[in-house]
């Protein structure tokens, strides 16, 4: 695993109808052969950043106005979605993510990778890592379980060839020992393939678990980072991401709302 | 027997045009009505190419048809593609207007009369017998083979080749499609430059029959309502709705009245629309997006 | 049309009649002033030519008003216009032939004549929007087509009906100053009711169904209601319109009214911008008016002549691309070149409105 930085976001800000400013100034960094969490409730502006990294906020109206996205020194912020997918970014949807009406292979077939990456893993691989799709090779893919779809469109980006995936919200909808399942999948494959992923999530456990490195956003700012191990030690994330209490000593309103914030990250 | 021949002939010319309103649409949501028209100017190329290759009937045909895919290509690159992401109503208008364009400019070029490329190309329609006593004539029966021929390529590259199943993926979630690589803008002139290269062989196999006048492009928009009948979203629906039209209009011109023929498919079509919209293999949910 | 904001300085409303009000401010007031009075004043300016040309425009702002309620503000689209105009001018016509009836049975009984189709063309609204709607009505066109078709060649008419001027005591109405007077009333009548119908609880109902047609029928508003309102009353009107050409013209023929009839109408609504009275007025001047003025234009060019056999196709061809260029580049039509125009000249020095709510 290289230090190299992949990606790097540089106080980014989006704004939806020019007039709701949901990311306010979020800077973040992806090392090569990393997989990076990015934490939060709801509303903190997790799906945005991801949707401003993989080229999907024309959809809902909403521009980066302000701060850089840079992919291996290039900018690639307002670019269309097939361009940044070609360029080297895929992304794993949280909400349709798979062609309903199409066959498992036939999903498979669809994703194009420019031919200069095309080496390496393909379809064989994704049966690999996902020896359920294997069988459901010739089912329609709208009459998949949950967490069989969410295999198919993880395999799916993979078939882009990427050097950076992306992942929305995996649990969302899923049984957790399903989520424990896809979360050790994502690890394999990124011992195998060397991939670079970010992965936005609701349940901070199941993320923590598996990244090296988190960010927490709230309210479109990041508040904390770090990594995973120091992340998880942390008293505000266990008390408000991880459902544990912090031993017995009552605490008052104010110094509940408070975040004991450490460094803060320059970019 | 001659009234089936009819009717197989008449199914064929419908089928081989819907095929081209139901590539278009399949993809993009988008309802060509200048298809008529551009089955038209294909028409007219072959005219051109016979005049300019007179001798050689196979490289006129050749070339007419690589003009019309060009032709099919630029029409997306310089108009369609400006109306991506707009109203579909607004891109519809924008076929519209495009077809009262091209119908304009193709008088212009070449004038309103009625031209025959068929003699241009010095080649001759005699009728051929056919057992049970029918008589079809040599191009309707070209006409017949063709859609077959066309039909049999589309859906085995829909189904079975890469670019057909993205072309398929393109039209369920453009969105998706985007996220894994696919240049919709290609997919969506490959659609574009294919429906035309359909049409512009019904246009000139319709010239070579019977020659080339006013009338095609209204033929054009009678075969609309075999596509829709059958699901503007199903290639099936297109050869199933071709027949149930074509089949509705000989009929009704053999034992009712000759006059009816333009006004038939119409009929068909308010009567598809009155039972059931989304057509006989069409998609039930293509009725809300609109 | 109404306005949350009146477009000038120091008129404050008081009350509701203040907000439904036409006129709201004293320049509005002016200029419809000036406007009358060049109208009234035209037609002892104008040749017999240019006074052809402003009746039919009168006429076709008939028709284009008619589009614009139904497909501009009740969001119903409509690609079967010219079925309703040849249903009025066929019901003169054979009313006028076969009974002798005067304009003064002929003229309500096209309108009927009118309200009913309107009925039939609006049903397959109930089931279907946008694109399959154009379509079912784009199909009941090609049926009224055929009908008047039939009728023509049974009947023997296979020219074209000959209608005599309407009579109003014996006396027919030949005048062409008085059949401007008579078609600049009913324009304005027209575009009076249609002002009047969209100040009211219709015009809030076909606005609600165009923006959220569920969120309306939430509201308690009957869908199914308005809509075939707007049919009704758009090919009424429309069907008068249809009535009055066949007695401008003095003949109908199923030919006058073909499909590109309906797409001129329907390039009228875009061309003026959609959901505006006044865009309707402006795209009925524009399309009315630009054969005339690309035959002015070619008339300039050196080797005229030589055009003068293939103006027709030019005519078409120009048509098309106008309504292209439209499409792509103008899609909120000639309204919104005057809004920008207007905003331009409001807001100066300033470049944009502010955005509510923004940070």
């Amino acid at each position: 695993m290289s230090h190299q930085v992949l990606l790097r976001v540089d106080k980014l800000e989006v704004v939806y109808h020019r007039t709701i400013t949901a990311v306010q100034g979020i800077s973040l960094e992806a090392k090569a052969g990393q997989i990076v969490a990015i934490l939060g409730t709801n509303g903190a502006g997790k799906s945005t950043t991801l949707r401003a990294l993989s080229g999907f906020l024309g959809i809902d109206d909403a521009r980066v106005t302000d701060g850089t996205v840079t992919l291996n020194g290039r900018r690639i912020e307002n670019r269309p979605p097939d361009e940044i997918t070609r360029l080297g970014i895929a992304l794993v949807p949280e909400r349709d993510k798979v062609f309903p009406n199409l066959t498992v292979a036939e999903n498979l077939a669809t994703p194009f990778a420019p031919s200069a990456r095309r080496r390496g893993a393909g379809e064989d691989f994704v049966y690999h890592a996902f020896p359920q799709l294997a069988d459901l090779r010739h089912g329609t893919a709208g009459l998949l379980s949950g967490g069989e779809r969410q295999m198919l469109a993880i395999g799916s980006a993979l078939l882009c060839r990427p050097q950076l995936l992306l992942v929305d919200e995996l649990s969302l909808g899923l049984a957790p020992a399903v989520v424990d399942d896809l979360m050790e999948r994502l690890v394999q494959i990124r011992r195998e393939l060397g991939i670079t992923m970010i992965v936005v999530e609701q349940n901070a456990a199941a993320a923590l678990d598996v990244a090296d490195y988190g960010y927490v956003l709230e309210n479109g700012r990041c508040v904390l980072d770090g990594d995973s191990a120091r992340l998880r030690a942390h008293g505000d994330i266990q008390e408000f991401y991880l459902g544990q209490a912090q031993g017995n000593e009552r605490r008052s309103y104010r110094t509940v709302k408070q975040y004991r914030r450490s460094r803060r990250w320059y970019g | 027997m001659q009234l089936v021949i009819n009717i197989v002939v008449l199914a064929a010319i419908y089928a081989l045009i819907a095929c081209g309103y139901v590539l278009i649409y399949r993809v993009s949501r988008v309802l060509n009505l200048a298809h008529g028209e551009l089955m038209m100017l294909g028409a007219y190329l072959l005219l051109t190419t016979a005049t300019s290759f007179s001798r050689n009937a196979f490289v006129a045909i050749t070339a007419a048809i690589v003009l019309s895919l060009v032709v099919g290509i630029l029409v997306y690159v310089l108009l369609m593609r400006k109306m991506v992401g707009e109203m579909v109503l607004a891109a519809v208008l924008a076929t519209v207007a495009l077809g009262i364009l091209l119908r304009g400019l193709m008088v212009l070029v070449w004038s309103a009369q009625q031209q025959y490329p068929g003699q241009a190309l010095g080649l001759t329609n005699p009728a051929l017998a056919l057992p049970g006593g029918g008589r079809i004539s040599t191009f309707a029966a070209a006409i017949v083979t063709a859609t077959a021929a066309v039909y049999g390529g589309l859906f085995l590259f829909l189904q079975f080749g890469r670019w057909g199943v993205r072309m398929r993926a393109v039209g369920q979630n453009p969105l998706l499609a985007a996220q894994r690589g696919i240049n919709l803008h290609a997919v969506y002139a490959l659609a574009w430059g294919l429906s035309t290269l359909t049409g512009s062989v019904a246009g000139m196999l319709i010239a070579l029959d019977s020659g080339l006048t006013d009338s095609m492009a209204v033929i054009g928009l009678k075969a609309f309502p075999a596509a829709l009948v059958g699901g503007l979203d199903s290639l099936l629906g297109a050869l199933a709705g071709a027949l149930i039209v074509g089949a509705a209009e000989v009929l009704s011109i053999q034992y009712i009245d000759p006059l009816l023929s333009d006004v038939v498919p119409f009929l068909v079509l308010i009567a598809a629309l009155v039972m059931r919209p989304w057509g006989l293999f069409g998609t039930r949910e293509e009725l809300d997006r609109v | 049309m109404f306005r949350s904001t009146p477009r000038a300085s120091g008129y404050f409303r008081t009350g509701y009649a203040q907000d439904l009000a036409l006129i709201q401010t004293r320049s509005e007031a002016a200029a419809l002033t000036a406007f009358t009075l060049t109208l009234a004043a035209y037609p002892f300016l104008a040749t017999a030519f240019y006074l052809d040309l402003a009746c039919q425009v009168f006429l076709a702002a008939i028709g284009a008003l008619s589009l614009m309620l139904l497909t501009g503000y009740a969001g119903q689209v409509s690609l079967g216009h010219a079925g309703l105009l040849a249903a009025g001018a066929f019901t003169a016509g054979i009313l006028f032939r076969e009974f002798n009836a005067p304009f003064w049975v002929t003229l309500p009984a096209a309108a009927t004549i009118g309200a009913g189709l309107g009925v039939i063309f609006g049903l397959p609204s109930l089931r279907l929007r946008g694109l399959y709607l154009a379509v079912s009505t784009l199909a009941l066109y090609f049926v009224v087509a055929y009908l008047g078709g039939e009728y023509e060649s049974t009947r023997g008419f296979s020219t074209g009906i000959m209608i005599d001027a309407p009579k109003i005591g014996g006396i027919g109405l030949k005048n062409p100053r008085a059949w401007y007077f008579v078609l600049l009333a009913a324009a304005a009548l027209t575009f009076l009711l249609c002002a009047n119908l969209l100040r009211s609880r219709t015009g809030r109902a076909w606005g609600a169904i165009r923006a959220r047609e569920t969120v309306a029928e939430a509201l308690g508003i009957s869908i199914a209601g308005y809509k075939l309102l707007a049919f009704v009353i758009s090919s009424a009107m429309a069907a008068f319109a249809g009535a009055l050409f066949a007695y401008y013209r003095g003949f109908v023929s199923v030919e006058a009214f073909s499909l590109f009839l309906s797409i001129q109408y329907v390039a009228m609504i875009i061309v003026g911008g959609m959901g505006s009275l006044l865009g309707a007025l402006l795209g009925a001047v524009f399309v009315t008016l630009l054969p005339y003025a690309i035959e002015a234009a070619l008339m300039k060019l050196p080797h005229a002549q030589s055009y003068a056999g293939s103006l027709f196709a030019i005519d078409y061809s120009a048509f098309g691309l106008v309504m292209i260029g439209f499409l792509v580049f103008e899609p909120l039509g000639l309204v919104g070149v005057w809004r920008r125009l207007q905003n331009y000249f409001l807001l100066w020095p300033f470049k944009y409105r502010p955005t509510t709510g923004a940070r």
